[in-house]
């Protein structure tokens, strides 16, 4: 074929396929995920796949995306990081004799949630002490919009020391203490120890300082300011607040949410994307190209040969693959590369392309133009790539796209019986995690419903594609 | 070629494949055994020796002597596990147990039941009781909507079938039962998350409406996810035959128009819709493997979760060995339905795509 040849038959072909509109959409939908695949480390982060097999520190555990707030009456935090440049600084290093030395920072948070932050972590304050024997003291204390003043922590600070106020049992008893005041004595005196243990500690410092405060906290909302001291008592200790984090850990988090490992979702999808596409388009290139090339083969050999080649084909079709690609992918114990799950699938797919492409290249055989050649001395080869491959390719580009959604299908339900690869990030993953940890009775939707959307999504693009090629490029199939 | 060779020839072509899939499995599975009982082994003695202190004892001043005798004991119990002999003849052992049905034991009771095969034979009937019946909505309804759409080429139900079949064969079946147990299990409350009965299952008739009662969601999420393909095929071959020569004669002599659809074209399309109708039955068992272990349905499914989950690799193997076989069984009777249905199917033109 010469290049004019093809510039024209693709500029027909264009024409045809412009008149499908479900073809065009999933051509939009394509691109759609090409773009997504691609910008994967750009929309979210790098090292994400590194990143996924471990414990997302610091992110709060399974909770639903911020849009949620929009379906809710009870509007609930997001998840906020606060860094040094958000903190006041008021006093840095003072001198307060006796070689003790004074810091202190402010922070403020604004509530305008009926679901307060779940917890508040304050770390990596850069601490250095002369003498670790003697460890310097921190005092957190709150005041609240309505005056209230809580004096939240008052203890040591050692280096890399971390406070999660929320788990704290001295922020507990002090919260408890000071909540008392407002409570109905006779709640207290009823409820006693289980009160203060079932209490949750940051509903109950950003409530309303009414009764019912420690049974049934009522949000209040405003500006709540943190203030933050410091004490060192040795000479030459060293305090270094530009490192510092305070976490507000969110009732919301992201655009998906997080799982229980903290993993936040909308990562895990947009990566998810390059796994589907890679494994789906080359399972179904390379079963096609194995597919045709033996179909045409055997065609084109004829006798015995064609007769044991259909032999052979029919023994591997009758293997059920999805029971023996779970046993194989259990006999390499979980550790199964994603190529070994692309090989194993074009290993098992191929046979069905194959005994098409016979049947259609035994009729091209029989046509008068291709005697002609043969009788004219044309050379096998010539035949096959010049006469018969030609003829075959529209079909063959037909059956890959037709056989993605399979593909991903497959991949995903391996991933989903815990037989993926564990290095690689897979929707089919992130819902085998949901299954082990019943997301669906826990009612933990946005784990549930995203990673199954986007598999859908990838294998509709594929079979809109596939069927609309298919009509353009089988003409037989016009009519119907 | 008569029909009694044809049937010969299926059958022996799938013993064949039953042969070969196992031994290719029991290749797999007699490695992964080895390392198993190998750890176990080391486990026993050390269990053994904290048994028996004064052996310890003795032993733990003589290296030597301990080494020695802890050689012996390995050997001795990798005799007992029948390791000393030849790969090869184990895993033709192996093979040859598998095709007897003696699967083995598994290593904790699953259905209160250790024996593989009572296991599997817990199980099939449940996975039976489930998929029957949904194939048999989806059929049903699949052979109507495709019937309908076929003879309305075009209109609105017919576009609506096509875009309903593409969807839903795009959605992974187990994903969207996640979502039944998530909407109607959860946020309603209507249906049970899993499992056949409810604990403790009740007695007497109230049992079998309990199963019903369980039944509702896998079936649903089953037919949900399954009749638009099934209407989309039905239609595309009726469209195929109404454009038969022989349609058109009956047309012309005025045959009514409803007699036309089912007495004729229907009855010219049966033969592949039988088929498919078996095949799709295969295809639900592959898709039923992971659904059956969203809803906790004690079937074939679960009991390949549950043996992944718990690495009983005998379990597997017995459970895998079941699937094969009845998946070549049903493709027998495909075939030879196709035969009999169709008298110009020869041996070769077997119907596995």
């Amino acid at each position: 074929m010469r290049w004019v040849d093809v510039k024209a038959s693709l500029k027909d072909f264009w024409f045809e396929f412009r008149r499908q509109k479900g073809g065009l959409f999933g051509l939009a939908l394509l691109f759609l995920l090409i773009f997504t695949a691609l910008a994967a480390p750009y929309i979210t982060e790098p090292d994400i796949p590194k990143k996924w097999t471990q414990y997302w520190e610091g992110n709060p555990v399974t909770v639903p995306p911020v849009w949620y707030n929009y379906f809710t009456t009870k509007k609930l935090a997001p998840h906020e990081v606060l860094t040094a440049n958000d903190l006041r600084i008021t006093a840095d290093g003072q001198d307060i004799g006796g070689g003790m030395k004074y810091y202190s920072f402010e922070f403020t948070y604004e509530n305008n949630y009926d679901v307060p932050p779940s917890d508040i972590i304050i770390r990596n304050i850069g601490v250095k002490l002369a003498d670790l024997t003697t460890p310097a003291q921190i005092v957190v204390t709150m005041i609240r919009p309505d005056g209230n003043k809580i004096e939240l922590l008052n203890t040591e600070l050692r280096e890399g020391s971390i406070y999660q106020l929320a788990k704290d049992g001295k922020v507990k008893a002090a919260v408890f203490q000071w909540a008392s005041q407002f409570e109905n004595p006779e709640t207290i005196a009823e409820g006693g120890e289980t009160l203060k243990n079932t209490m949750d500690t940051m509903k109950v410092i950003f409530a309303k300082a009414q009764e019912g405060i420690l049974t049934n906290p009522e949000a209040l909302k405003g500006t709540y300011t943190f203030q933050v001291e410091i004490f060192t008592f040795t000479e030459g200790d060293q305090v270094d607040l530009s490192t510092t984090q305070i976490i507000l850990s969110g009732r919301t988090y992201g655009l998906m949410g997080t799982d229980y490992k903290a993993r936040d979702l909308w990562a895990g999808l947009v990566w998810g994307t390059r796994v589907s596409l890679t494994v789906g388009v080359t399972v179904a290139v390379l079963t096609v190209l194995i597919g045709i090339f033996y179909g045409v083969t055997s065609a084109y050999l004829g006798g015995w040969k064609d007769e044991f080649m259909q032999r052979v084909n029919e023994f591997w079709a009758s293997i059920p693959t999805l029971p023996i690609l779970i046993l194989l992918g259990a006999a390499f114990k979980g550790h199964v590369s994603l190529w070994t799950i692309v090989f194993l699938m074009v290993a098992f797919y191929w046979t069905g392309i194959a005994k098409v492409a016979r049947s259609m290249a035994l009729q091209i055989k029989e046509q008068t133009y291709v005697e002609a050649a043969i009788a004219l001395g044309a050379g096998t080869g010539r035949i096959i790539f010049k006469h018969i491959m030609p003829q075959i390719m529209p079909y063959a580009f037909a059956a890959m796209a037709l056989n993605v959604p399979g593909a991903v299908l497959t991949e995903a339900s391996l991933s989903f019986l815990g037989l993926g690869d564990p290095t690689a990030v897979t929707w089919g993953q992130i819902l085998y995690d949901a299954q082990t940890q019943s997301a669906t009775i826990n009612g933990y939707w946005w784990w549930v419903i995203p990673p199954g959307l986007a598999i859908t999504l990838v294998a509709f693009t594929f079979v809109l594609i596939g069927i609309s090629l298919d009509r353009v490029l089988n003409p037989r199939l016009k009519r119907l | 070629m008569g029909y009694g060779k044809y049937i010969a020839i299926r059958l022996l072509n799938a013993l064949l494949v039953l042969a070969l899939v196992t031994l290719l499995v029991s290749v797999l599975f007699t490695k992964v055994a080895e390392e198993d009982i190998k750890s176990s082994i080391h486990e026993q003695i050390g269990l053994y020796l904290r048994g028996n202190p004064e052996l310890a004892r003795a032993l733990s001043q003589d290296p030597e002597k301990y080494h020695e005798w802890y050689q012996k004991e390995y050997e001795r119990r990798l005799k007992a596990y029948g390791l000393d002999k030849p790969f090869m003849i184990r895993v033709l052992e192996r093979t040859k147990d598998t095709l007897m049905l003696n699967f083995g034991n598994t290593k904790s009771p699953i259905f209160g039941e250790t024996a593989v095969s009572k296991i599997i034979s817990k199980a099939i009937p449940r996975t039976v009781i489930l998929f029957t019946t949904a194939q048999i909505f989806v059929i049903l309804i699949g052979l109507l909507l495709g019937v309908k759409a076929a003879q309305m080429a075009g209109s609105i139900l017919d576009r609506g079938v096509s875009i309903v079949a593409m969807v839903t064969s795009s959605i992974p079946m187990w994903w969207f039962g996640m979502i039944m147990i998530l909407i109607f299990s959860f946020k309603m409350g209507w249906f049970p998350s899993g499992g056949m009965t409810s604990t403790p299952p009740k007695e007497g008739f109230a049992y079998y409406l309990d199963v019903l009662y369980h039944m509702v969601l896998p079936v649903t999420t089953i037919v949900f996810v399954l009749f638009g393909g099934w209407a989309w095929t039905t239609r595309n071959i009726m469209i195929g035959t109404m454009q038969e020569d022989f349609i058109m004669a009956a047309r012309a002599k005025g045959v009514p128009e409803r007699k036309v659809i089912y007495g004729h074209a229907l009855r010219a399309s049966a033969p592949p819709i039988v088929t498919m109708t078996i095949f799709s039955l295969l295809g639900s068992i592959g898709g039923a493997i992971i659904t059956e272990s969203v809803f906790n349905w004690p079937g074939m499914g679960r009991l390949y979760w549950t043996a992944l989950q718990q690495n009983e690799t005998r379990l597997l193997m017995g459970v895998t060995f079941v699937t094969v076989a009845l998946y070549l069984i049903a493709m027998i009777i495909a075939d030879l339905a196709y035969g009999y249905l169709d008298p110009r199917v020869k041996v070769g033109a077997s119907q596995s795509t």
